[in-house]
């Protein structure tokens, strides 16, 4: 009697726990029903870099970074066709950006302004500042890990309104700042933070307007209609249109937005 | 929420952190400095500091010039080169040695002896040679004539030959500094360049033109180079660093110049501008020429070789003589719309007296205890990047007259 006792006990508290799962589900689920769509707004703080992958042995040390700007705004639009599975899609406006200053060892720099060519292998500080504005259309499948965690991955484009890429070269905290014109064994060139030698201003418009890469996207519904996200945008096109050779490697902008966002 | 912090901060931290390569070997394979080894240097060069020469990276010609009586034999020479770079000599049997710092090389019977210097990666290497040579007497009184002229190794810019007394037998300007920041420059479009048939006696003079730098000098905030023409070093290093430095006047002369005769014609170019490119109104470019004697070597034995900066105003001059300028009342230059200087668009000889302000002494004078500068330039205030565009100085048939 005890035993049949027990038994019932413990079906009753699993068919209740099972119960209280499916609440779960449902409750931070789609606000039509498990296998239903939606929309997600989000609002983040972007911070990355545009980088070469791996760093060249000619970058010896990085001495500052900073990013710039750093916002962004946008939309998906989701459809769960499982309680588990669906796609997303939307729009992202950011804008990007980053500073940095590294200790660099010969390493080739092409300065063009017009039809001036000044070109060599550098040792010095080099100064590198980005800053993009333009919108990111990711294509992502979802999976519902857990009632409240979602995880996206997919496709991205990103178009870009407009870019700046900005720098320029001096001497590194030995007082070492030199080019050497053309080749390594070409005429040294010293230079000085006193009178740092600027990247000509028309770099932005080697930079190809459209970079392709992937997004995978964490959401972690904290309350009924407010998500809180992560996300990292990993670019696999190179920023710089195939002709520019002043930049002899190539480079991908990897950006990470932290963020919440208004679900429905 | 954390966990996903983390799990985006741990990858990018990976990557800033774990993406400094290896260090690379260096590429480069100077020679920056060469010493010789005496035991009484003093025996055998005019100044102790000619033992030691530093090497600037544009030269490939090392010449030590020792008393014209010095027995040269067999010197310990020490090479500083570039960090991991190795050294090599020419044998006499046309072979490659690696050189030892210190060991004895045979100078004697005016050798000159090949040096290759190969850079740490091995990728990469370069030629030099080192000779020493015995002073010849020099004739005090030159005639320079601009005639000798030819295009430099890379064929961008011209070049003209000195006479011996001048360091290396070269005119310096600056042109090597134009090829920097003008790249595409032609050689005529220079600022110093040969005019053949321009000379008042039909044959080539030379021209001096103040130009635009271009987009890549006014970055730099370098708007204009002046035309220029002197004796002594152009450190084309510095020409982008610290301009006024770039321009080390003055070779050893032992004789005491009395005056500059030089045949001279000017046009004037557009309006004065300063460094940042704005119109100065009220001021007209001059051009300028002058004659400088200085002492070239301090109370310690230091070498003293004037510059950009203090080539009107070192104290170890001794005798300066200049084309007429206005100056202001503690004798710096004065800008002006009402010029002085006296050159027209013709042809004309002018002469410029050295002015001494101290005595020369004949002991010193005789030991090279001093140095000799002739310097031309189109614009008067170039060496600050302040002139006009288009300001021309031809000069042809200068005549240096000594005591």
């Amino acid at each position: 009697m005890k035993h049949k006792l027990y038994i019932i006990a413990a079906l009753f508290s699993l068919a209740l726990s099972v119960n209280a799962q499916e609440n779960a589900w449902e409750k931070w689920g789609p606000t039509k029903g498990l296998e239903s769509g939606g929309f997600i707004a989000r609002a983040g703080y972007v911070i990355g870099g545009t980088t070469p992958l791996p760093l060249p042995a000619e970058v010896r040390k990085i001495n500052a970074f900073s990013p710039k700007g750093g916002i962004s705004v946008g939309i998906d639009g989701y459809r769960m066709f499982t309680k588990r599975w669906g796609v997303s899609m939307g729009a992202h406006f950011f804008w990007e950006g980053f500073h940095t200053a590294a200790d660099v060892k010969n390493y080739y720099v092409w300065l063009e302004q017009e039809d001036e060519i000044t070109k060599g292998y550098f040792t010095g500080t080099n100064v590198t500042n980005t800053e993009m504005w333009g919108v990111t259309i990711p294509v992502l499948a979802t999976l519902r890990m857990s009632p409240r965690w979602n995880f996206s991955f997919g496709p991205y484009l990103s178009y870009y309104f407009k870019q700046t890429f900005t720098g320029e070269v001096f001497d590194n905290d030995d007082g070492i700042g030199y080019l050497r014109e053309d080749k390594p064994t070409g005429a040294k060139i010293l230079m000085s933070r006193e009178n740092p030698t600027p990247y000509p201003d028309d770099f932005a418009d080697h930079m190809l307007p459209m970079n392709l890469g992937l997004e995978i996207d964490f959401d972690w519904k904290a309350m009924k209609h407010l998500n809180v996200f992560g996300l990292l945008d990993w670019g696999l096109t190179d920023i710089w249109d195939r002709d520019f050779e002043a930049i002899t490697f190539r480079m991908y902008p990897i950006y990470a937005t932290i963020g919440v966002a208004y679900r429905y | 929420m954390n966990k996903i912090i983390l799990r985006l901060l741990v990858p990018c931290s990976l990557l800033l952190a774990s993406c400094i390569a290896a260090e690379l070997d260096n590429t480069e394979c100077d020679i920056e400095a060469v010493s010789l080894h005496f035991d009484s240097p003093s025996d055998i060069f005019y100044h102790d500091y000619d033992s030691m020469q530093t090497i600037l990276s544009s030269e490939s010609e090392i010449v030590f010039i020792v008393r014209s009586y010095a027995n040269i034999q067999s010197i310990p020479v020490t090479l500083r080169v570039t960090e991991g770079a190795s050294i090599f000599i020419k044998t006499s049997n046309g072979t490659e040695a690696p050189f030892q710092n210190g060991s004895l090389v045979d100078f004697s019977d005016n050798q000159v002896h090949q040096f290759h210097i190969v850079s740490q990666d091995k990728a990469w290497s370069r030629n030099y040679t080192i000779s020493v040579v015995n002073d010849k007497p020099s004739e005090g009184n030159l005639f320079i004539d601009f005639e000798s002229y030819h295009l430099d190794a890379s064929g961008k810019y011209y070049i003209w030959d000195a006479p011996d007394a001048f360091t290396d037998g070269e005119w310096k300007n600056g042109n090597p500094g134009f090829k920097i920041s003008k790249s595409s420059a032609k050689p005529m479009d220079y600022p110093s360049t040969p005019v053949a048939g321009g000379g008042p006696d039909g044959s080539a003079c030379l021209k001096l033109e103040t130009c635009d730098t271009g987009p890549f000098g006014r970055l730099a905030g370098m708007r204009i180079a002046s035309g220029s023409m002197f004796n002594g070093i152009f450190d084309v290093g510095n020409a982008l660093l610290d301009a006024l430095k770039a321009t080390q006047f003055g070779t050893p002369f032992i004789h005491k110049p009395v005056m500059l005769r030089a045949w001279l014609r000017f046009e004037q170019g557009g309006s004065f501008q300063d460094r940042e490119g704005n119109v100065v109104e009220g001021v007209v470019d001059e051009p300028d020429a002058y004659i400088v004697f200085y002492r070239n070597e301090d109370q310690n034995g230091g070498k003293i070789q004037v510059d950009g900066s203090d080539v009107m105003t070192n104290p170890n001059i001794v005798g300066l003589g200049r084309l007429p300028h206005r100056l202001k009342a503690d004798g710096s230059d004065l800008l002006s719309n009402s010029p002085i200087h006296g050159l027209t668009n013709e042809w004309q000889e002018v002469v410029i007296p050295v002015v001494y302000k101290a005595e020369v002494d004949p002991d010193i004078l005789a030991n090279k205890g001093y140095s000799l500068v002739i310097s031309f330039a189109s614009s008067w205030q170039g060496a600050y990047f302040q002139g006009a565009i288009g300001n021309k100085l031809f000069i042809d048939n200068v005549q240096l007259i000594c005591e």
